[in-house]
């Protein structure tokens, strides 16, 4: 481990895990920093993104179709949630959490229903491009590289859309003063649906993306959940910025620790966590309020 | 105040409109009284319960029951009193488990085991406490989700002492391993959940839960007239922890194992919704509300492998329905009847007070 080859092969797995990290972690940061919802569906959300990206991709062997399909499928149910139940309990942020693990049960219980125990993943032209580069003894996957290029476009418009456009402004508004700028003529109510079915959206995606890169398995929603709530605990309720650093910053811990503390390697994802609560409890790039 | 959570929670002002919005039949006094006549009824029956000819596979559910039951009623008390919800209750008492399964693999006697399991469970409760006291709210759910994720990633990496996900097992003490002997493991079991149940009882009564219930209703107030809100909200959740700890040392006999699963965010979510199924702030929720559960857990799948879809329905709809839960809805429900046969009914005094309208501006 130390022909520093190996270190730059290390840094970019590190890398296309932090890619989906942030896809995970980037629709719980956006839906809590402007709904105050801790929304407890989320990885369940990306479990379904990734068994809808399985199916689709299976039948039609294009990893585009199946990220969209996933997308789609996840912002349908997530809307289907806001609508039905979600919206009717704006504002009490206890029984919006409880409903969000009420359906975390029923969706990673029906998946577990309809898709089956086996671990399944992306397979075919779909992992497309195949095989890696090389250089010297190391060798790197293509798809891992197409990976990490997904989610920093997907990270780009993401900051584009909030900083330069009319939705992002709303966005912004919102997060900073919901009773302006409903004062101000917007459907806030809306709003808030839509922010919702968009960080469903990405999970969704993300969940696809991420099959590509390892197989899920019932029950996942948990681990999932987890994952995502230390990447927002650590960048900061409600920052696209704090999601990008926070990801990228525990994923190499995980990738690095592996190689050189074993023995700790799952809990140095969550000492960052422990250090961010003591010293800085809004996260990296939290607002100070 | 430096932290700056405090100053978000103070502008959004969460933890006011919690139990209002769910249940909120503390207090009300037909309620109580329903509940200690059930009480009376509920505590014949579980005694009599192995003489009532039940097979040792009922005894041993009701065992499990009792377990769970106690680990929601030490999140029932942050909830019901401070207005606090704890989600990560089951990394509290899986420590109080690790207390005693380390001793007990060290061949310490059962005093030096549940001596360990009392230190570690006061500091980790404490430490929980702190790291949570400036906070309200969902960020008090947020900031105890992350504390209980760090007891599970702490329990299963530190694989030399806590043997991760193989977990280390134990014995019951004395001779109550022999499977003969279940129904005094049952009452052994029994007597901690009664004795935990009482010490939540006792503090909820005292001014120590009359202060707890001031934060619950209005922190700031609180804190204008002097109260050190932080510290009370340590001592609560040092209280909660003591018996989420002992509700860890029946579970940990009863399985006779601890694993790092214990402390999973699945452990720590199921207490809320055992809570919520039976009745936040009643006496009887947590015992009412574990009873459901073990029924879908572990009868249902018999013969409905859905049990786990049907689960989070029937908590769906207890939360957008009937906020009360059993107990506090079958108070309703006796209310309600009092009042169609014009018999004469007190109306709930004191009373919580309704969800604030900043709730309602905010949608």
């Amino acid at each position: 481990m130390n022909d520093p080859l190996l270190v730059v092969q290390q840094a970019l797995y590190g890398f296309s895990e932090a890619s989906v990290l942030f896809l995970l972690a980037s629709g719980m940061t956006l839906v809590f920093g402007l709904m105050r919802i801790v929304n407890m569906a989320h990885g369940a959300f990306y479990l379904v993104g990734a068994y809808i990206g399985i199916v689709v991709s299976t039948a039609t062997g294009n990893l585009l179709v199946a990220i969209l399909a996933g997308a789609a499928v996840v912002a349908a149910l997530a809307f289907a949630a806001d609508l039905g139940l979600l919206r009717w309990l704006r504002g009490q942020e206890l029984p919006e959490v409880l409903v969000t693990i009420g359906l975390t049960y029923i969706i990673g219980d029906l998946c577990l229903a309809i898709f089956g125990g086996d671990p399944l993943g992306l397979a075919g032209p779909a992992k497309e491009p195949a095989g890696g580069f090389q250089v010297g003894s190391v060798t790197f996957p293509w798809f891992r590289l197409l990976v990490i290029g997904i989610a920093v476009v997907i990270g780009v418009g993401l900051v584009l859309v909030q900083h330069r456009t009319r939705v992002g402004a709303i966005l912004r508004a919102g997060v900073d003063d919901r009773e302006t700028i409903a004062a101000h003529g917007i459907n806030i109510r809306w709003v808030f649906t839509w922010m919702f079915v968009a960080g469903a959206a990405l999970a969704g995606a993300g969940g696809v993306i991420d099959a590509g890169l390892e197989n899920v398995v019932p029950n996942q929603q948990w681990d999932f959940l987890v994952k995502s709530l230390v990447v927002v605990i650590v960048g900061g309720l409600g920052s696209i910025a704090g999601a990008a650093v926070g990801a990228v910053g525990i994923a190499l811990i995980d990738v690095f620790a592996k190689v050189y503390l074993p023995d700790i390697a799952y809990f140095t994802i969550f000492l960052p966590m422990a250090l961010i609560l003591i010293f800085r409890p809004n996260g990296l790039f939290g607002k100070k309020a | 105040m430096t932290n700056p959570l405090t100053r978000a929670t103070a502008v959004v002002r969460p933890a006011t409109g919690l139990i209002p919005s769910l249940g909120g039949a503390s207090r009300d006094r037909l309620t109580t009284t329903l509940q200690y006549v059930g009480l009376a009824v509920v505590l014949v029956l579980l005694v009599a319960l192995p003489y009532l000819g039940l097979a040792p596979y009922y005894v041993n559910i009701t065992t499990t029951t009792l377990c769970s039951a106690l680990l929601a009623a030490s999140v029932n008390f942050l909830l019901g009193q401070a207005g606090l919800v704890s989600m990560g209750q089951a990394g509290i008492s899986t420590v109080a488990m690790y207390g005693v399964a380390w001793g007990f693999k060290q061949g310490w006697d059962l005093g030096g085991q549940l001596l360990l399991a009392l230190v570690l469970t006061l500091v980790v409760s404490a430490i929980f406490g702190i790291v949570s006291m400036r906070t309200s709210g969902i960020y008090f759910m947020m900031v105890t989700l992350a504390a209980g994720m760090l007891v599970f990633g702490l329990a299963y990496s530190m694989s030399s002492i806590t043997a991760a996900d193989t977990g280390i097992s134990v014995d019951r003490p004395g001779d109550l391993n022999s499977r003969f002997n279940y129904w005094q493991w049952y009452y052994l079991a029994l007597a901690v959940f009664i004795v935990g149940t009482a010490i939540l009882w006792v503090v909820s009564r005292s001014p120590f839960g009359a202060s707890l219930r001031g934060i619950r209703d209005s922190e700031s107030r609180m804190r204008s007239l002097g109260y050190n809100v932080a510290a009370y909200k340590v001592g609560a959740f040092m209280i909660s922890g003591f018996v989420a700890g002992m509700a860890g040392v029946i579970t940990l006999w009863n399985n006779k194992l601890v694993t790092s699963d214990s402390a999973s965010i699945t452990n720590s979510t199921l207490p809320i919704i055992v809570l919520v199924l039976g009745g936040v702030g009643t006496l009887l929720g947590p015992l009412v509300g574990a009873i459901v559960v073990t029924f879908f857990s572990i009868i249902m799948p018999s013969f409905f492998e859905r049990w786990e879809t049907l689960l989070g329905v029937v908590f769906i709809l207890v939360i957008m329905f009937a906020r009360a839960g059993i107990v506090g809805g079958l108070g309703r429900l006796y209310r309600w009847i009092r009042r169609r046969t014009g018999g004469s009914v007190r109306t709930p005094d004191v009373g919580t007070p309704v969800p604030t309208s900043n709730h309602r501006t905010t949608a």
